[in-house]
């Protein structure tokens, strides 16, 4: 009985997901940009057809919501293994996109598209699922509703709940509000992170200083080296000095970033590689 | 390579004796500071004829590194004491290993090598957005992914709408939109979080 | 329009990768203008079309530069070291909605706003991909 239920209210359903994803594609603005990123990139190399595919999917899933949704009478099961059909599509396009282009979008949507986890999976299914529901049944989702409401209605609302669940696209109206207010009520995971200047902090000071802008043309490498002694942190790149090989070093407060000084006090050494000695009087220019 | 201590001793007393650039004034005779307001820009045509390399590391052989490019083509980097490599901080070439990603810029030598400067491992920066915040992991939504992103103690750092880099990770909040320096880790595909620059 | 010295903009500037790549660059695409590489010198504009500015709305940090499509060519200065480099445009960037009021100083002159998004080849020849942004100035 609740499966005669379920199979009568499937149409509706599978009909209002078809139908939502296919108007997302029929209208998406930003369908090019999805389409650029989808696994199906892969297949047909060309964004104009990509976009085109996605499309004609569009109006082909439309077509099928309305035929699902707007059945007279005694119900056809045509239109039910047609879905079916198409899920089975589906769920072979994903294996094959997961397989070659792990990183790629779906393009399941339309618009930002949704990665492809085991929810774009779970969907799949569950139109594979709908669609042999939908061929299965007997009376009509209004007659249904007639004669069993509760049970009825109690489908449509889980139906849709599940397959608001499995859309990654609906994830800000429900998920992200509860990992927030979960973080809320259990406390920041990551509190307790702040320590001792960081590295990156340093170097993001060095690089805005007049010492960086006036060592600049004569250093060639990204930082090489880097140490702390004494409160100092020593930093040390490599460079050209004169057409010789040098080290670039600078010292600077191991305590110093951003936040604490606007002036930093950076000293500069150049170091010929091949003598070892500490080039006298560097060509240090200050920067116009 | 880390140079032996007494290398590095040398280097901090001679590093500590340096010349002192202070700010916006400089010490020790230097040329005072000129307005930077000037939008002159100076030309510099060494500069764009450096060379760049992208792609996989296929071998590596000794203090070379043959690189698989993602047009096709192939390239030899050379590694030299003068050469800084990053991979989520510098290192040596004993951290590169065969499948990693790299970018990297050199010039280029008469046998076809490319004399390396700088070689960047397995860098990404990628916008993205909070999704989930864990005790050593954040979940990104990167466009069309969704990255999961190691938090590194001592190593990752945020900055707040431009502010000093921080190891304080806790202003970190689900929805914002964040730029994400890190390191792929090419077993999972997660990312080594370096800095996150956090905007609105 | 060329690599030549007539002043267009300033800002903040950082990097993408675009074209097949490695790790997440993988499935990147190549640019709304199609042909983007990570090894050409090649850069996003906030403004290369009006597709483009309906993403990245400058407008909304103040920004709003002139209109630069696919193929136009610059040349960028960072602020503090005077490296340079030119580049073409092919792709739309960077999203300057989401990070306004965001400032790169050096030596205590500020840019403000991510204005401009460069490929890996052409940000290493002005600085490190380590640093994540720079502040600039473009001329064309």
């Amino acid at each position: 009985m609740a499966f005669g239920v379920l199979a009568d209210v499937a149409p509706l359903l599978l009909g209002g997901l078809l139908g939502w994803t296919g108007l997302a594609k029929l209208t998406s603005r930003t369908l090019q940009r999805a389409a650029s990123e989808s696994a199906l990139m892969r297949v047909l190399h060309d964004v104009r057809r990509v976009s085109g595919a996605l499309r004609t999917l569009g109006a082909v899933e439309v077509a099928l919501a309305v035929t699902l949704l707007a059945v007279p009478g005694r119900p056809v099961p045509v239109p039910g293994l047609a879905a079916a059909a198409l899920g089975v599509g589906f769920v072979g396009y994903l294996v094959h996109a997961r397989v070659t282009a792990p990183d790629s979008g779906c393009g399941c949507s339309g618009g930002d598209s949704a990665p492809i986890t085991w929810r774009a999976f779970a969907r799949a299914g569950l139109v594979v699922a709908g669609g042999l529901l939908a061929a299965a049944a007997t009376g009509t989702w209004w007659s249904a509703l007639q004669d069993r409401p509760a049970a009825t209605v109690g489908i449509i609302v889980a139906g849709i709940a599940v397959l608001a669940m499995l859309s990654t696209d609906l994830d800000q109206l429900w998920l992200l509000p509860l990992r927030k207010a979960r973080l809320r009520l259990l406390g920041h995971p990551l509190d307790g992170t702040a320590g001792p200047v960081p590295l990156a902090a340093t170097v993001e000071l060095l690089e805005r200083s007049l010492a960086w802008g006036a060592a600049a043309p004569m250093v060639r490498s990204a930082l090489i080296d880097h140490w702390d002694a004494d409160g100092w942190r020593i930093l040390r790149y490599a460079g050209v000095c004169r057409d010789r090989p040098v080290s670039v070093v600078f010292a600077m407060d191991a305590t110093a970033t951003m936040d604490t000084t606007q002036n930093p006090a950076i000293r500069v050494t150049m170091i010929d590689e091949l003598t070892q000695e500490v080039i006298e009087r560097p060509p240090l220019a200050v920067m116009s | 390579m880390n140079p032996p201590i007494d290398r590095r001793s040398f280097l901090t007393a001679a590093a500590v004796g340096g010349a002192t650039i202070v700010g916006a004034s400089a010490l020790g005779g230097l040329d005072p500071a000129s307005a930077f307001a000037d939008p002159t820009p100076s030309l510099d045509p060494a500069i764009d004829t450096a060379a760049f390399a992208e792609g996989r590391v296929t071998q590596i052989k000794g203090s070379a590194l043959e690189v698989a490019g993602s047009h096709g083509d192939q390239h030899v980097l050379q590694i030299t004491n003068g050469t800084s490599i990053w991979k989520v901080h510098p290192t040596s070439i004993n951290a590169i290993e065969v499948g990693d990603g790299l970018y990297a810029r050199g010039v280029d030598m008469p046998d076809g090598t490319i004399a390396a400067d700088a070689v960047w491992v397995n860098i990404v920066n990628l916008h993205c957005t909070v999704s989930g915040i864990g005790r050593d992991r954040i979940q990104l939504a990167h466009g069309q992914n969704s990255v999961v992103g190691n938090v590194l103690p001592g190593t990752t750092t945020a900055s707040y709408l431009g502010g000093a880099q921080t190891s304080d990770l806790s202003g970190m909040k689900i929805g914002q939109a964040v730029q994400v320096l890190g390191a792929w880790r090419p077993a999972d595909d997660s990312v080594d979080l370096v800095t996150m620059w956090v905007g609105h | 329009m060329a690599c030549s010295t007539n002043y267009l903009w300033r800002g903040e500037t950082t990097w993408f990768c675009c074209g097949p790549g490695w790790g997440p660059c993988g499935s990147a695409g190549g640019g709304a203008c199609g042909g983007c590489r990570s090894d050409s010198n090649h850069g996003a504009w906030p403004n290369a079309s009006a597709a483009c500015w309906d993403i990245t709305r400058p407008d909304y940090c103040g920004e709003n530069m002139p209109r630069r499509g696919c193929g136009a060519v610059m040349r960028v200065r960072h602020q503090c070291t005077n490296a340079a480099v030119c580049f073409t445009i092919r792709d739309c960037g960077p999203r300057t909605r989401s990070f306004c009021g965001e400032r790169t100083c050096c030596n205590g002159v500020c840019r403000t706003n991510r204005i401009l998004d460069l490929t890996p080849r052409a940000y290493s020849t002005i600085g490190s991909l380590s640093s994540g942004k720079l502040p600039v100035w473009i001329y064309e």
